[in-house]
């Protein structure tokens, strides 16, 4: 699903990745881990497409991310769902507007994108919150909307930077919880996280950068 | 996506309303200046066009010509395509004529002699030949060693019209500039539109929005605004139009003989709108491009 050949991404004279080899399996969950600074956001924004790597091949669901043009890299995000640690939500959109946003840009009915919607906020642990601020709602509830929006377009790969990091244990729990189910239905997952708490409560391949290198494959 | 983009269209109007006033207003200016600008043009262009309708030739006959060889050059011309009318005016005629229009010159001409008013021949020529090389051309074939002078008065009016073409140009250059500024203060005024939905211009990116699903609703927002701009400014320009031209009116007649001044016609206004509207959109654009390009 995912495969990085000799991969490279240099800022100025510094490089965040250098000579990454990796390859993620369809419908596996795997973690990305270093410390600060490792590349673990930069891997993931060379996936999603906000980054072009310096050298190398870059392979997402059988395409070369690395020769979309500014038209094609949509088409890319509608099969990749993304989650941040800050959430990014519309702060003067409702909670379904947040998410319906996702079906809106692929031009699904209304119809359709409101029936789907409500079934994933359900999903996620949201009934009845359709209509509130993203103010109104917890970080973990944030968070929820957040992994609602990725998902709801049904994308073959979730990609989540420190989805937990604003979040306390129990919030952060649930979270995960809800990202391994969404790995059950067979969607690629891939989470960038420094909580060895949390990769210990719920094991799963673990990748690990350190200074732009990839040091384990896990 | 047609509903989707109108609903956005409709929710940014009322959500940014007093932003899009503010780009409504700097349209309307804009194109105020540079209506009024064609206004005042309009009617320079329809003086100049009443007087290039009256073109008038005089002929005036050296003193020794005899009287029937002035009506024989008389006959000769009147049968010219170019003269719609030719009328002879003796010496007495144009004597009576001055005295009548100004009845204290009567001293002067008896002290002056009744000579120095000289015979003429007053031409008139067709509509078809009023162009001012059509004016030269005759003026040229008709000279003859009869005549003393031959006077059109088309002179001035060519270096009015002159005038009226450096008019026209710097008012293309200052169209241009009108335009740019617009442009740029829509871009900007609408910049800070955009950066109000900055954040959710980013996260339509990130879930896969084309450029044409993030820059329509902008741009038909920009064609709204600009319509409703432009519209503002012929309602200005309808009020210049009557509480200033209107007027002026009377003195301008006195001074240029012009007709009654018209509001300019319903073409000149739908292309004042059209330029609102692309004023708008482009400004709206160029915003959302600038966005575009800045966000990842």
């Amino acid at each position: 699903m995912i495969r990085l050949y000799h991969v490279y991404k240099t800022y100025g004279d510094h490089d965040a990745l250098s000579d990454v080899n990796l390859h993620i399996q369809k419908g596996e969950f795997a973690y990305v881990t270093g410390p600060s600074g490792a590349g673990k956001t930069t891997l993931l924004k060379l996936l999603y497409g906000a980054a072009k790597p310096s050298a190398g091949k870059l392979l997402v669901g059988g395409v070369d991310a690395s020769k979309l043009n500014a038209s094609q890299l949509p088409f890319l995000r509608r099969n990749i769902g993304v989650v941040f640690q800050d959430f990014k939500l519309i702060p003067n959109r409702t909670v379904f507007e947040n998410v319906v946003l996702a079906l809106d840009v692929i031009g699904m009915s209304r119809d359709d994108s409101a029936r789907r919607t409500r079934a994933v906020l359900n999903t996620v642990g949201l009934r009845g919150k359709e209509d509130a601020w993203p103010i109104d709602l917890s970080g973990g509830e944030q968070q929820r909307v957040a992994v609602a929006r990725a998902i709801v377009n049904d994308p073959a790969i979730l990609l989540a930077d420190e989805p937990t990091g604003n979040l306390d244990g129990a919030m952060a729990v649930e979270v995960m919880e809800i990202l391994l189910a969404v790995n059950l239905r067979g969607t690629t997952v891939l989470v960038a996280t420094h909580d060895t708490g949390l990769m210990n409560r719920f094991p799963n391949r673990t990748v690990r950068f350190e200074n732009g290198r990839l040091v384990s494959r896990g | 996506m047609l509903p989707y983009i109108l609903r956005r269209t409709a929710r940014s109007l009322w959500e940014n309303l007093s932003l899009n006033l503010v780009v409504v207003g700097v349209i309307a200016a804009g194109l105020l200046v540079a209506g009024a600008y064609l206004q005042v043009m309009f009617n320079l262009d329809r003086i100049v066009d009443s007087w290039d309708r009256d073109v008038h030739i005089s002929t005036y006959f050296f003193t020794d010509v005899p009287v029937d060889r002035r009506f024989a050059v008389k006959d000769d011309l009147a049968k010219l395509p170019q003269v719609a009318e030719i009328l002879y005016v003796s010496e007495d005629d144009a004597q009576a004529y001055l005295e009548e229009k100004v009845p204290d010159v009567q001293a002067i001409l008896d002290e002056l002699g009744a000579e120095i008013l000289p015979a003429s021949l007053e031409i008139t020529l067709r509509d078809a030949y009023t162009r001012p090389t059509d004016i030269a051309e005759f003026v040229e074939k008709i000279q003859s060693t009869d005549f003393e002078n031959i006077d059109y008065g088309q002179e001035w009016v060519q270096r009015f019209n002159n005038f009226l073409s450096l008019l026209q140009l710097l008012g293309v250059a200052l169209g241009s500039l009108i335009a740019a500024a617009v442009v740029f203060l829509v871009a900007n005024t609408m910049h800070l539109v955009v950066y109000a939905r900055k954040a959710e211009m980013e996260t339509m990116k990130l879930v896969g929005a084309t450029w044409t699903f993030i820059s329509t609703p902008f741009v038909l927002e920009g064609a709204i605004l600009g319509a409703l701009g432009s519209s503002l400014s012929i309602l200005g320009m309808f009020g210049i139009h009557k509480l200033l031209f209107q007027r002026l009116q009377g003195y301008l007649q006195l001074a240029l003989g012009a007709e009654e001044l018209a509001f300019p016609p319903p073409v000149l206004l739908w292309a004042i709108v059209g330029a609102g509207v692309l004023l708008g959109m482009t400004g709206c654009w160029a915003s959302v491009r600038r966005f575009w390009k800045a966000a990842s």
